[in-house]
């Protein structure tokens, strides 16, 4: 699903993003990517999504070489990765049908049958009673499932999500957290970068340390700490 | 459609939204293509007028006072002048004429007339030709004849009109350039500013795979409606402006019966719209022009 070879990124003038990042996630995989804060975790899903590009290295995201991908291609790209953020990065003036509606719309997909499918997805989220309430009504977690089903209600192949339960509780972080495994199970390969120790350790998925822009430590069923 | 639906929704949410720059932008492509409009209509109007005088009196012969000519003198250049293929009408105006003619013209300020004594106005032919083009030619044939004093022809007239209206017409089209400049600029603005106020928009649209032309299409609309509405409003201007002014030259100038269809105003309103489009185009190419790289 995923190559990085020897991927090198310098923010002007020097700041090191990433540096000889080399390392690949299979289709259906769900990976952990930890690290302290500005270890290049963001960098690396920038990269992925072709908001940036490396200065050397060579990126491959589904068979397509990042470097030849022709500039008004990356809007396809971006269809088959669904996004979630720390701050949800929800329209405020658009209830959560709407939210999700958006991402199909924006994409030419704007059917009766798409309508359907968002509204789908919200239940599926476990917001279907809250289709029609506006971001500012609804608490953090429920923000983030209504970002969540807006990334997913395309079914995309990867899903990305960079410090999703960043802003919310523990308990909170636990149900977003399974929301995730939930669609990894589908076949979805999810790629999580987190500061959350507990839940790291807790699910003993694969583990990407990154430190300073370099990766640290690669293991398949690991904890957020050497053990 | 739902993606029409979509970009009409965002442009006119956005107009709204930035109703201030909106409201500046719309003004400047208005009074640019009023400026355009009124030259459009003072240049077919004034084409038409000079068009009349021309044919209207051609040649104006003036015949000698002291002593005035005999009937019968007069009769006899008359016939001559008719006889020549190139004129269609002759008209005698005699002295009596002239004056009355002159009282008319001064009717408001009496006194003018009552300073004068006695008719020093020289009786005249008024000729009209069947081809303006040979006016010369005709003119040339009263030198010297013995009875005549003066000739004068609509043509020095018409000849220092145009000057100033084609010196009037360059100085404008200079204006109607700026103001065209000014709005393409304002309208750019505009179009940068509603970018900045929804740069969250465009950037949750870029992160679900919105395609560059399907985050363009809105602010196009955006720009071309400004350019649209701007311009429709100045064409309507343009033609109560028109009929006003067809209304009062015909009242002040009766016997210069100017053609209803001097100025083509459908012709005319279709490229002042057309102009207020490719502005608000323009406007918007440039507003997005360095933007949605990433
Ligand atoms: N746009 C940017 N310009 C300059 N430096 C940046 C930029 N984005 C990130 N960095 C730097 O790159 C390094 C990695 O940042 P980031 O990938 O955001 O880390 P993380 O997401 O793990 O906190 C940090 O030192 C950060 O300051
Ligand atoms: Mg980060």
């Amino acid at each position: 699903m995923i190559t990085f070879e020897e991927v090198t990124k310098i923010y002007p003038p020097s700041t090191v993003g990433l540096e000889r990042v080399t390392l690949h996630i299979d289709k259906g995989e769900f990976v952990f990517l930890v690290g302290p804060s500005g270890s290049g975790k963001s960098t690396f899903i920038r990269l992925v999504i072709r908001e940036i590009q490396p200065d050397r290295g060579r990126i491959i995201v589904g068979g397509r070489d990042l470097a030849t991908l022709r500039s008004w291609k990356v809007p396809y790209l971006r269809r088959n990765i669904g996004c979630v953020f720390q701050d949800f990065k929800l329209l405020p003036n658009k209830t959560a049908f709407e939210n999700v509606m958006y991402a199909l719309t924006v994409t030419g997909n704007a059917t009766s049958t798409s309508k359907k499918k968002a509204a789908e997805i919200l239940n599926l989220v476990g917001l279907g009673h809250k289709a029609d309430s506006y971001p500012h009504e609804l608490s953090g977690g429920e923000q983030q499932r209504v970002s969540i089903a807006r990334a997913f209600v395309n079914h995309p192949p990867l899903l990305i999500a960079d410090e999703p339960t960043g802003n919310l509780d523990p308990e909170t972080s636990m149900g977003i957290m399974q929301l995730l495994y939930r669609i990894n199970k589908t076949g979805t390969t999810v790629i999580m970068a987190t500061h959350d120790r507990e839940m790291v350790d807790r699910m003993r998925r694969r583990v990407i340390a990154l430190d300073a822009g370099r990766v640290v430590r690669d293991q398949k069923r690991g904890g957020y700490g050497e053990d | 459609m739902g993606k029409i639906d979509f970009f009409l929704t965002e442009a006119l949410g956005s107009l709204r939204r930035n109703y201030f720059m909106t409201i500046a932008a719309l003004v400047t492509v208005f009074l640019s293509i009023l400026v355009l409009g009124g030259v459009l209509v003072f240049v077919y109007t004034t084409n038409a007028l000079l068009k009349e005088v021309e044919q209207k009196v051609n040649i104006s012969v003036y015949l000698k006072t002291d002593p005035d000519p005999s009937m019968d003198e007069v009769q006899e250049l008359q016939t001559e002048i008719l006889s020549w293929p190139e004129v269609k009408t002759a008209l005698y105006v005699s002295k009596e004429d002239a004056w009355e003619r002159l009282k008319e013209d001064f009717k408001d300020s009496p006194e003018v007339i009552e300073s004068i004594s006695g008719n020093p106005l020289p009786a005249s032919f008024e000729i009209t030709l069947n081809d303006p083009q040979t006016v010369e030619t005709v003119a040339s044939r009263f030198e010297g004849l013995p009875i005549v004093d003066d000739v004068r022809y609509g043509k020095d007239v018409a000849e220092r009109l145009f000057n100033f209206t084609n010196q009037a017409r360059n100085f404008l089209v200079i204006f109607i350039v700026l103001l065209g400049v000014v709005s393409i600029l304002l309208i750019s603005n505009t179009i940068r500013l509603s970018i900045f106020a929804r740069k969250r928009e465009v950037e949750i649209m870029k992160l679900v795979g919105a395609t560059n032309w399907f985050i363009r299409w809105p602010f196009i609309i955006e720009g071309v409606a400004v350019g649209l509405i701007g311009a429709a409003a100045a064409v309507v201007v343009v033609l109560l402006g028109n009929s006003f002014l067809v209304g009062r030259i015909r009242e002040s100038m009766p016997f210069m019966a100017i053609p209803l269809d001097a100025v083509p105003t459908l012709f005319v309103s279709l490229v002042l719209l057309a102009v207020g489009v490719v502005i608000g185009a323009l406007g918007s190419a440039l507003g997005l022009r360095r933007f949605l790289k990433v």
